[in-house]
Formats: structure tokens, sequence, C-alpha cells
């Protein structure tokens, strides 16, 4: 017997992609709040407006949720690197080590310093304080995406890095691998997803609200600004950010685009595929819908230029599992393209001031708070998936990158110890986010 | 380069040994010095608000040892695997128990988090010092430099060692006496009322047995690693840190015995600081010594990062360390003061 099950490598990549794929549902939010967060902390010191403080202290206890989950979520990341991937740290310890602990100290001293002031010190701290915790917060949880996101651009495409004389990688210019040209793109493009899922989370539960006929103050202030930034942040997370993130993956890449696109033979004029499955073992797209020369012209900027396909590459550094990494990145760019939609047609409803009286358009966005989720998932699957079958694009495979001294066992038990404390973790967060909302916005401040 | 790094990495795990050896030792009392309800909540509020940027200290320092000895990381971490695991899981459960634990007003649910609180700390302190004990007596890093244990193999300390033996035992039993009087220490200072008197009867209690855990563990290491006295003895940061140690130790008594209890508290860190110099000093260079042959120990040198990413990261470390020394002064201000016992505790720490 030889499956996927005797290779210690699945097992490994199993537990990482289980535990990161989890974490990454707490901190995508936060990092939407946290300027939402901010903003109306800064008008509700202008304007003096109450409306903006509850608002304010509302959110700020799911952030807190959403943030103890995604610190006790998190650390099991940074550990598993060295547990799981001690073969992939020997090699590259010395260059992503260096953005892995700066996360710690830039980012999460900032943010763990600020947060329980923002939570419980409004009162302590008067109103300005309490505004710069929140900015401190804010940036705190996007300086951690920063970093993580540099990290992740060395794996996808290394720039920076010296082989030093045991064979490991050291780092020798700290601007350019700070500076990662990929680095800034996915950023911009992640960033910007964890924007929708905020903003679709904000405009959820004014829907909610609204049709339960509660809190309606606050929900018509939810509506109205989640809906605002829910549209622009769609539009940005398709152009220019996905747009400039497909263009990389053409130009680094070439192979994973390929993959992603079902595309298994070569040339110019490449068709963009709207439908179709592939069959990897026939090496073509089943059944496909097609719009001529609009990959060409998306990856490339012209209608005639040539895209590479599958077969240009030798099979060894093919993706492992074309029809996964084909299926979420069209999943995601579907799910995209009917978030700027929705929220086109929100905002319509709302210039008119129709929204809170359309329990027709209430509903769906009630209801499309998952969605944001599930498109970032896939958006993180494509990129992973791509990036195979390297660990670090190029230089290093996935396959020499797990520990040695671990057994199958040892991982299949921690990874089975992981999805009971996490359903138990995922039950309890999703109680207490509901006793929140049952109890709703309060008017008053917290001593 | 590498002996700099070294250092730092050690005064970064010192400082969240500090910081949140007090936070298990209130974890590990508040049981017995809290009766209530209220007071139970009265203990969480002293360390609540702060507890995640103590555990930052601990994610700060994996990263140091991460960017700065990866093949020390990957070697330690995959060793250590299951055990890891186990320490990994007490975090989670007790994050949450300090998170939620107040989120609710209701009896059960304040008395279940409290008891996953107190089971978490424990675990954690007895876990950190078998820790503490593995890296005194050794593992078995084979010609690699890898190693894999079981938990337990004979409880000897030589050849093929577990996890778990009667040194490494002992070592997790003096260091949850030890963690258990500083966070009665710090208790003592940070709460008023009946919990603050409980405390200050449990902090001279341990600190009275405790000279006397100090000399059984040190004779013990004698046996287990005698080399390591001769190294101690001709190095002299070891001394400086025995000095340190014992320094804090008279800040102890005397601020016991006058009830200075700020002194108290800043001596019990002082031993802690003492105490983990001298050690980090004393197996210096060595870090994870080897129980089947000497020569495949795993040091500071071969096991450190390249010289181009050590100074790189020398580049932006201090202007970091200088942020996070910020924000603590922002953050001691605003939690300044004793903690008083409150009815209404839904919500807060």
């Amino acid at each position: 017997m030889n499956s996927a099950f005797d290779d210690p490598a699945f097992w490994h990549r199993l537990q990482f992609a289980f535990t990161v794929t989890y974490h990454y549902l707490f901190p995508q939010l936060t990092m939407g709040l946290a300027w939402f967060l901010v903003y109306w902390k800064w008008r509700a010191l202008r304007t003096g407006d109450e409306r903006y403080n509850a608002a304010v202290r509302f959110w700020a206890r799911i952030f807190g949720l959403n943030f103890g989950i995604g610190v006790v979520t998190g650390i099991p990341m940074e550990f598993q690197f060295g547990t799981n991937w001690a073969a992939f740290s020997r090699y590259s310890g010395g260059v992503i080590g260096q953005t892995l602990a700066m996360e710690g100290m830039f980012a999460f001293f900032l943010e763990s310093a600020f947060i329980g002031a923002l939570i419980w010190g409004e009162k302590r701290l008067g109103p300005r304080n309490h505004f710069i915790a929140a900015i401190g917060v804010a940036l705190g949880s996007w300086l951690s995406g920063y970093f993580i996101l540099v990290t992740n651009a060395f794996m996808q495409h290394p720039v920076g890095y010296a082989i030093t004389p045991d064979g490991s990688l050291g780092l020798t210019d700290i601007s350019a691998f700070l500076s990662n040209h990929w680095a800034w793109i996915q950023f911009a493009h992640n960033q910007s997803a964890a924007l929708v899922t905020g903003s679709f989370a904000i405009t959820a539960l004014g829907a909610f609200y609204r049709l339960r006929g509660s809190h309606l103050d606050q929900a018509s202030l939810y509506l109205r600004c989640g809906t605002a930034v829910g549209l622009a942040a769609s539009l940005l997370v398709a152009f220019p950010t996905g747009d400039q993130q497909a263009k990389m993956v053409a130009r680094h890449q070439p192979v994973a685009l390929a993959a992603m696109e079902g595309r298994f033979h070569g040339g110019s004029m490449a068709d963009i595929s709207v439908l179709g499955q592939p069959n990897v073992k026939m090496q073509r797209l089943d059944n496909p819908i097609q719009i001529p020369g609009g990959l060409s012209f998306l990856a490339n900027g012209t209608f005639e230029s040539n895209v590479h396909g599958l077969d240009e590459f030798p099979e060894s550094d093919w993706p492992d599992n074309i029809e996964l990494l084909y299926y979420a990145f069209h999943l995601m760019v579907t799910l995209g393209m009917l978030f700027i939609g929705l929220m086109a047609l929100a905002n319509l409803q709302r210039l008119r001031g129709k929204l809170e009286t359309s329990a027709w358009l209430l509903w769906p966005l009630m209801l499309a708070f998952p969605f944001p989720y599930i498109a970032n998932t896939l958006g993180w699957m494509t990129t992973e998936l791509g990036r195979q079958p390297w660990l670090i694009y190029g230089l290093f495979r996935t396959s020499e990158g797990y520990s040695r001294v671990v057994s199958n066992g040892d991982v299949i038990f921690t990874l089975i110890g992981f999805c009971g404390l996490y359903f138990v973790l995922g039950l309890l967060f999703l109680y207490l986010v509901g006793r929140e909302i049952y109890h709703g916005p309060h008017e008053e401040a917290h001593d | 380069m590498i002996e700099l790094w070294y250092a730092l990495m050690a005064l970064m795990l010192t400082v969240y040994v500090v910081l949140d050896g007090r936070n298990f030792g209130a974890g590990v009392l508040h049981l017995f010095v809290a009766k209530t309800p209220a007071e139970r909540r009265q203990v969480v509020a002293a360390i609540g608000p702060l507890w995640s940027w103590h555990e930052v200290w601990l994610v700060s320092f994996g990263g140091v040892l991460f960017v700065a000895f990866p093949r020390l990381l990957a070697a330690s971490f995959s060793g250590y695997y299951l055990a890891l695991f186990l320490i990994l899981w007490c975090f989670v459960l007790r994050g949450m128990a300090l998170e939620v634990g107040g989120h609710v007003n209701d009896r059960m649910w304040h008395s279940f988090w409290d008891v996953v609180f107190a089971v978490a700390s424990v675990l954690l302190a007895i876990l950190f010092g078998v820790a503490l004990g593995d890296l005194a007596r050794g593992v078995p890093v084979d010609l690699n430099g890898n190693f894999s244990m079981a938990f337990f193999t004979n409880f000897g300390v030589r050849g093929n060692v577990g996890l778990l033996d009667w040194y490494t035992v002992s070592m997790g039993v003096v260091v949850l006496v030890f963690l258990t009087a500083h966070g009665a220490t710090y208790l003592t200072l940070k709460t008023e009322g009946p919990v603050h008197d409980r405390c200050a009867i449990i902090a001279r209690r341990l600190w009275i047995i405790m000279p006397a855990l100090f000399a059984v563990i040190s004779l013990e290491t004698l046996v287990v690693r005698p080399a390591l006295a001769w190294e101690m003895a001709g190095n002299p940061v070891a001394w400086l840190g025995i000095l340190v140690f014992l320094a804090g130790a008279i800040a102890v008594f005397t601020g016991l015995r006058g009830r200075l209890e700020r002194r108290a508290f800043i001596g019990s860190g002082t031993m802690i600081v003492g105490l983990l110099a001298t050690g980090a000093a004393t197996i210096f260079p060595v870090i994870l010594y080897s129980t089947l042959a000497p020569e495949n120990s795993l040091t500071a040198y071969n096991t450190a990062a390249s010289l181009s990413s050590l100074e790189l990261a020398l580049v932006w470390w201090p202007f970091a360390f200088g942020l996070t020394c910020a924000y603590f002064w922002f953050i001691s201000r605003l939690y300044t003061g004793k903690v008083k016992v409150t009815e209404d505790t839904e919500g807060s720490y």
C-alpha cells in the first residue's frame, strides 16, 4: 500500500493547513474591524455623538473575543515551524525567523498592550487616549499581517538571501527582503479582503437589528458604514490588487497560473475559463466556457500575448493538486464578483434612502457574512496550493521540509487533538458572540 | 555576535518567566486564597488585562530563537514534539479561562473556568520545570543533531533518557513551588482584603521552604551532571548571577518581614533573574547537552544562523526592544494600584 496516508508530508501539511485556516478566521475579522473602530472613535471625538461611542464599545467586545481566540490559535502556528517543519526551519530560519521575531516584537506587543485599554479602559483613559488605544490596536493588527505576508512572500518569491557555506539560507539584504514587491501586492490584496470580511460582518449585524426592529440607531449606522466600506473594499480586492496579484503569479509562477486556469497547453491568445472542469488525466478542460484571449489580457495586458501551459513545464514542478487549486481560485473569483454586485445594489438603495426598508435586500445582506470568510480561505488555498511542490519557490521542496524525527502517529494524534480543542473553542466563541449580539450595544461606558 | 544573541535570548526568556511566572503562581493559588467567586475574579483582575502581553514575551523569545539559532529550534521543537503540544494546549486553555471566564455572570461558569485556570497553571509550571531539568540533564542528541524522546524510559538520568525522570520531575516540583511563591508575593502586592491576607501567609510559608528545595535541587544537579560545578566555578557571569540571586533573596526576606510588599516582589523577580542568568552562563556554549555522546551536543556555535543574518537582526532588535519598553511604561501606568473586590464583575477582568 502506498497512498498519501503513508506520506509523512501529507499529515504535516494537513495539520498545518487545518490549524492555519482555523486561525485565520479570527485575525481577518480583527484586521477588518480595526479601522472601523478608529473611524468611529474619531467621529465621536469630533462630533460628540454618543452613537459612535456605543458602536465602538460594542464592536470592541466582538473584537476582543476574536483577538483572544486569534492569540490562542496563533501561538501553535509559530510553534509548528519547529515541531512539524524542522528541516525547513533549519534551512531558512536565518531569514524567515526575522519576520516572525519582528511580528512578536513590533506587532504583538503593540496590539496586546492596547487591547485591554481599548475594551475596558474607556473611562479610565478619557476619550483622547481611548482613541490612541484604538489606533495602537489597529496598527498592531495590520503590522502583524504585514510581517506574516513578508514571510509568505519570501516563500513565494525569495529575495535578499544568500546560501551559506553549510547549505542553509542567510539574510543578506534586509531592505530587499522587507520590500519584496510580492509582499506589498499580496498585503494590499489580503488587507482589502480582510476589510470585506469586516464590513460584511458590520452590515450583517445592522441588517439583523433592522429586521428584528431593535437597536435601530445602531443598525442604521452599521448599515451605512458597512455597505459604503463593503463596496469600496470589494472593488479593491478585484482591482487593482487582485489583478496585480494575478499578473505577479503569471510573471513569477507561470506554472501555478496555468494550473489555476486549467491551462494544459501553452500558446498565444490564451482563453480565460469561466466554467469547466480540469481533467488532469486527459490533460484538458472538460465542458469549458471561455472568453477568447481573456487570460492573455489579464496576465500580460494584450490579447495576443503568450501564456504558458502546464505542458511547458516538467511534471515534477506542477502543483500537486491541480483540481483543488483550480476550483479554489475560480470560486474565490466568483464570490468576489457576487460581493461587488450585492454591495453595489445595497449602496444604490442606500443612496435612494430605501436600504433600511428593503427587507428583500436586508435578508441577503444579513446572510452574506460567512461568504467573505470562505472567499478569504479560498484565496489562501490558491496561494499556498499554487506554491506547491515548493516550500520556498524554486529553492526548497515541501517533501524535504518536515520533521524527520516525528512519526505519522504523533502528527495524527496532535491533529485529532487540535480538531477536538478547536471544536470546543468554536462552540465557545459562537456562544459568547451570540450573547453579545443578543444583549446588543450598551449606551454606557464600562468602568 | 553569537554570544550576544545567546545573551539576548536568555534575557527575553528571563523577562517572560518573571512576568508570566506570577500568573502561573496566581493560577495555582487562586482556588486556595480566594474563597468566593468575587474574590476569584479579583485575583484574575490582578493579572488579567496583561496576560496576553506577558505571553508575547514567550512568542518573541521563540522568534529570536528561530532567527538566531534555527538548528536549535528545529532539533528541540521536533524532539519535544508531544510535550510541546501538551504545553500549547495548556496555554490555549489558560488563555481561554482568563479571556472568557468573566464573560458570563454565572456561578458554574466561573467555577468551571477557575478550575481550568488552576489545572493549566499547575501543569504549565511543572512542564516548564521539567524543560529546565532537561536542559541541565541533557537529552539523547544523535550524530545528526536530532533527538526524539519518550515521555519516560527507566526514570534514570543517563543514556537513553525520557522527558520525565527523578531529576526532571523534582525540578518540576521546585519550579512549581518557586513560581507559586512568586505569584503569592505578587498577589500580596496587588490585592487587598482577605485575599491579600491569605496570600501574605502563604508567601511567607513557601519562601521558608524554598532554601531547602534549592539546596536539594543543587545537590541533585551535582549528581546528574557533575561537570557543571566546574563550569560554574570558573565562570564570572555565573558568580554574578548568584550574587543577584542572593540579593533578591535578601530583598524577599526583609520585604516580607517589614511588610514592604513592593520590595518583596522585586526581590522574588530578582531571584528568578539571578537563577536563570547563572544557569544560562554555566551551560554556555552548550545548550542541549547530549546524554549519548558529549560531542553530539548542540551548542550556541553549531546551531547559530549565518553571521549576516545575526548582524541584520541586530539592526532592528534594539529599536523593537525600545518600543516594547515604552509600551511597558504606558501599561504599568494604566494598571497601578491595588485591585479591590467588586460585586459586578460581568464581562470585566
